[in-house]
């Protein structure tokens, strides 16, 4: 699935909320983080450029990440996001709202 | 925590934007060379790797908009952009630029001008405490011949009756205001007094800030001489002295004792210096409706309370009203005092706000046109723009910032505008003639001239932003511009509008102009040339008596014809073209015997008739032997005889208790205080000699004309006026002259209004014409640049010059002749609301018309001749080698 250029309230919280998980475990720059996504899900989801960019930089102007310019393998520069204190706390935050939403709606569709 | 990150990032998309836009392209182009990696990598060629990158990527351009669209700030930055944009874009049309700029100044600085008026007589409330509680009174009088409302005259029984019994108001009455002379010390003043009955400063709610008020005491006939100073008087002449109250000055070389000193910004309805009580009585000036009235409602009341009360306290005299006039009735109500005092502006400001409509209606099709114009020329920016992914609304929105832009620059010229209009309007308006202290640009006129700026920007800007939407990408793109008829056809209807308000105005002021020529050039019924006239102000205690008055009169004539170059000297009491007093006269005999009539009175020197070189139709002039103590003798005039004597001979006849009719001269214009239904006319008048005016009189008359003294000179005399002045001063060392005039002088006093009215509307007219020429030029110019390659084509193909200048100049021409026919028929049906400010002339005068349409004809023809000899200079070859 590849995102729209303007996407939904909900699908716009999912993203962020990928972005929070895959950044966790460490710092990555852009195509890391859109690998990362894909493997972490199981490749359901392939984030664009178009759809990753805007949402880091919204990240990072909220508080939840910081960037900063480092070298990749092959030595090219690239820019590199980690989560900062907030960004964690909200990861925490979104995780429990996702589970709650999901229970929520697998209840309802066991209902007959 | 996060509102500081977020501002801090607010603040560095906002003023770090090219960091900002450096980082991301950064970011961008390694994401694009790690795909790369990644492909080669994956075992594609270099080539395959470097597409399949691009390809992922979708686009770099496109991903860093996406970022910016997000991003903190960027409605902010996008707005800020748009305004840097727009204003590169104006500076770098200067022609534009100017003309938008120069045309919303001068437009909407002319609304700007008028609404300072409005503002200043109509709008801002009186400074007084509770201006809503003031009133003054008006009668409506119906009648056979129609209704009429206007301000009611008081007099001195009228005013008892009110005082007494209406508890719901405060009442006061005033008096005129005039000219007199305030001794003090050794300073000699000319001052203005106003006479006022005791709560006159009640009614106001004014305090005096030293002494007291008027007491009831002070204002009853014969009552002690007491003055109420006003600050700036005391400041001026008596130098803020903290004993002035107690301390005795001279007026009218009479000792007043001063009461009360009035607060410092203190305003009153008269803007006099010193203020006196009136004493009113029901004789002397009580005696006629002399006084006006100002009345407070008391707390706790409403006017209409008041209004019935004042109707009660008044139907008798009502009753007598109804049965002298035969049917009509009258009703007495209260309007506030504001109103009372500006109505008689009213009309004139409210008919130069509907001009200044006009004068922005035509400016706005100009713009409109202008706008249009650059649209079309900008298309293919606007294809570019489009393609790049903008959208519609961004492209709008540009447009829009740009008209704001004009709009705001276009409204901060206007205030200079109309600050300049104001300046000017006030060099030509006599001292004192508009009831307020002074107009100026205050908040509520700059708001009205930035609103009126943005609107009419809105609406020329509303006329492109309907062009974007339709903008066809390839055509536009190849830089051609669509050439559309129907933009033609608009514009022409825009120039057929502009044309038609501009007849309007133009036929408006056609008609002011004639009658003011028609005032000006009234048969003067004497030799107004080679005539000096000096006023003094007789309002002064010892000219009471007759005989000292008779000698002042007969010693200064006398010098004055001692006067090197002089031929003759007189004194009166009101000259032609002068307001003048007006009595009630009894006809004695011939078919009105028993009538009791009004007529103006004047008292004349012997001479007088002959310094004005007045003919004299029948009998004969006054001389010295008409005395104090020999027979009572009247000259009248044509109008007179005609009015009481069907044109029969008058000579011989008597008026009054036994004066004698002995001389008949021809008429002389003059301001009417009896009917006036113009502002200069004949009327019915009656000349007594100076040496048989009642004693009576003497002491109410000067208080409200100052006499005038007239020589004839056979040539030009130097230092005329000051040799009269000398004469006076040889008769009564302290009496100085208020002022000289010449003949022409008064003439132009008594106009001040139509000449200010003229004026103003002839230069809206003026300048709507300009617009609107300007406005035809522009069109048949656009047209030539349109349509350069055709007419090449067409010249090419054997047409002349001659042929295609008619071709193209014919859309302009058409359009303006179709303006002229619709500006006549509006005209027809607006211009009937001047009936009453025009005089001399009918509203569907056709010299007017003439020369409107021969003006509209010969400035259409100049705008489109001169932009269609271009044609002239356009090479068929060139235009078809532009293929």
């Amino acid at each position: 699935m590849s995102l729209s250029p303007e996407p939904s309230a909900l699908l716009q919280g999912t993203l962020d909320l990928l972005i929070l998980k895959s950044l966790a475990s460490g710092e990555l720059h852009g195509l890391s983080i859109s690998r990362r996504i894909q493997q972490i899900t199981g490749g359901t989801f392939v984030v664009k450029p178009g759809s990753l960019f805007p949402a880091l930089h919204r990240m990072e102007e909220e508080g939840w990440t910081s960037s900063f310019w480092g070298g990749s393998e092959n030595n090219r520069r690239a820019k590199y996001y980690r989560l900062t204190k907030a960004g964690r706390k909200q990861l925490e935050a979104e995780s429990k709202r996702w589970s709650r939403i999901s229970w929520a709606i697998a209840q309802a569709l066991e209902v007959s | 925590m996060r509102l500081y990150v977020k501002a801090r990032s607010f603040l560095r998309n906002l003023f770090l934007t090219e960091r900002v836009e450096q980082d991301l392209g950064l970011e961008v182009h390694s994401h694009l060379q790690l795909l790369i990696d990644e492909n080669l990598r994956a075992g594609m060629s270099r080539q395959e790797a470097q597409r399949a990158a691009r390809m992922e990527l979708g686009g770099a351009e496109q991903v860093k908009q996406q970022v910016r669209e997000r991003r903190l700030g960027e409605s902010l930055h996008s707005w800020i952009t748009d305004c840097r944009f727009g204003a590169r874009q104006l500076y770098k049309n200067p022609g534009f630029t100017l003309t938008v700029v120069l045309t919303l100044a001068l437009s909407v600085g002319a609304n700007t001008a008028i609404f300072s008026l409005v503002n200043a007589l109509l709008l801002k409330r009186l400074p007084y405490a509770h201006p809503e509680r003031i009133g003054t009174l008006y009668e409506h009088v119906t009648s056979s011949r129609g209704s009429f409302d206007f301000r009611t005259g008081v007099d001195g029984e009228k005013w008892e009756l009110l005082r007494d019994n209406t508890p719901a108001l405060i009442s006061a009455v005033s008096g005129s205001t005039s000219g007199v002379n305030l001794k003090a010390g050794s300073r000699v003043q000319y001052v203005r007094n106003n006479r006022v009955s005791a709560r006159y400063f009640d009614v106001l709610a004014v305090q005096p800030i030293r002494g007291r008020n008027f007491s009831e005491d002070e204002d009853r006939p014969n009552g002690p001489k007491v003055a109420i100073l006003t600050y700036g008087l005391w400041q001026n002449v008596f130098n803020a002295d903290p004993g002035i109250v107690g301390q005795t000055i001279l007026l009218r070389s009479e000792p007043y004792l001063v009461v009360g000193v009035l607060p410092q910004n203190a305003i009153t309805p008269s803007n006099a210096d010193v203020f006196t009580p009136l004493q009113p009585s029901r004789s002397g000036e009580g005696s006629g409706s002399n006084f006006t009235a100002v009345t407070r409602l008391r707390d706790g009341m409403t006017w209409q309370e008041a209004d019935a009360q004042i109707n009660r306290a008044w139907s008798s005299l009502g009753q007598e009203f109804e049965k002298n006039s035969s049917g009509a009735k009258v009703t007495y109500y209260s309007v506030p005092l504001q109103k009372g005092v500006t109505d008689w502006l009213r009309p004139q400001v409210l008919g130069l706000m509907l001009a200044a409509g006009f004068i922005l209606l035509i400016a706005c099709g100009n713009l409109a046109a202008l706008t249009l114009m650059r649209m079309l020329r900008r298309t293919s920016e606007v294809a570019t723009r489009l393609a790049l992914g903008a959208s519609s609304w961004q492209i709008q929105r540009q447009f829009w910032v740009e008209n704001l832009l004009l709009a705001l620059l276009g409204g901060a010229v206007a205030i200079g505008v109309g600050f300049l209009a104001l300046r000017g309007l006030f060099l030509l308006l006599p001292p004192r003639f508009l009831p307020v202290a002074s107009v100026s640009l205050d908040a509520r006129v700059m708001t009205f001239t930035m609103i009126v700026s943005v609107l009419t920007s809105v609406l020329f800007g509303m006329f492109p932003a309907l062009v974007v939407r339709r903008v066809d990408l390839r055509s536009s793109m190849d830089g051609r511009g669509a050439v559309r008829a129907g933009g033609i056809r608009t514009r022409q209807s825009l120039i057929v509008g502009e044309v038609a308000l501009t007849v309007v105005l133009l036929s408006g002021s056609g008609l002011l102009i004639r009658s003011l020529i028609h005032l000006e050039t009234l048969p003067p019924g004497f030799n107004p040339t080679g005539v000096m006239v000096a006023k003094a102000s007789l309002d002064d205690v010892r000219y009471h008596d007759p005989v000292a008055f008779r000698r002042l009169l007969d010693e200064s004539t006398a010098a004055m014809r001692q006067i090197p170059g002089v031929v003759n000297a007189a004194v009166g009491l009101s000259l032609p073209y002068e307001g003048t007093l007006n009595d009630g006269v009894r006809i004695r005999d011939g078919q009105e015997a028993g009538a009791q009539a009004g007529t103006d009175l004047i008292y004349v020197t012997p001479g007088y008739f002959e310094v004005l070189q007045m003919p004299l139709l029948a009998g004969r002039f006054f001389t010295d032997a008409d005395g104090p103590d020999t027979q009572h003798v009247a000259v009248v005039n044509q109008s007179f005889a005609r009015k009481f004597y069907s044109g029969t001979n008058p000579v011989g006849r008597y008026i009054n208790k036994d004066t004698m009719i002995v001389g008949e001269v021809a008429d002389v214009p003059l301001s009417s205080s009896l009917f006036p239904i113009a502002p200069l006319m004949v009327e019915q008048t009656m000349y007594i000699p100076s040496a048989q005016v009642p004693g009576t009189y003497l002491g109410l008359i000067h208080v409200w004309f100052q006499p005038d003294w007239v020589v004839r000179t056979a040539g030009p005399v130097a230092g005329l006026t000051a040799e009269m002045q000398s004469a006076l001063a040889k008769a009564d060392p302290n009496l100085p002259a208020s002022g000289f005039y010449r003949m022409k002088d008064l003439l132009t006093r008594t106009l001040a209004t139509q000449r200010i009215e003229v004026a103003l509307l002839g230069a809206m007219a003026a300048l709507a014409l300009l617009l609107s020429t300007v406005g035809i030029f522009a069109l048949v110019a656009n047209m030539v640049a349109q349509r350069t390659r055709e007419i090449g084509i067409r010249m090419a193909l054997g047409s002349t010059v001659g042929r295609v200048m008619l071709q193209i100049g014919r859309s302009g021409v058409s359009a303006s002749l179709a303006g002229v026919v619709l500006g006549l028929a509006l005209s027809a049906g607006a211009l009937r609301v001047m009936t009453s400010v025009i005089y001399g002339v009918g509203v569907y005068d056709v010299t007017t018309i003439f020369v409107v349409v021969l003006t509209i004809s010969a400035v259409t023809l100049l705008a489109t001749v001169l932009p269609a000899l271009r044609i002239a200079s356009i090479d068929p070859a060139r235009t078809l080698r532009e293929e």
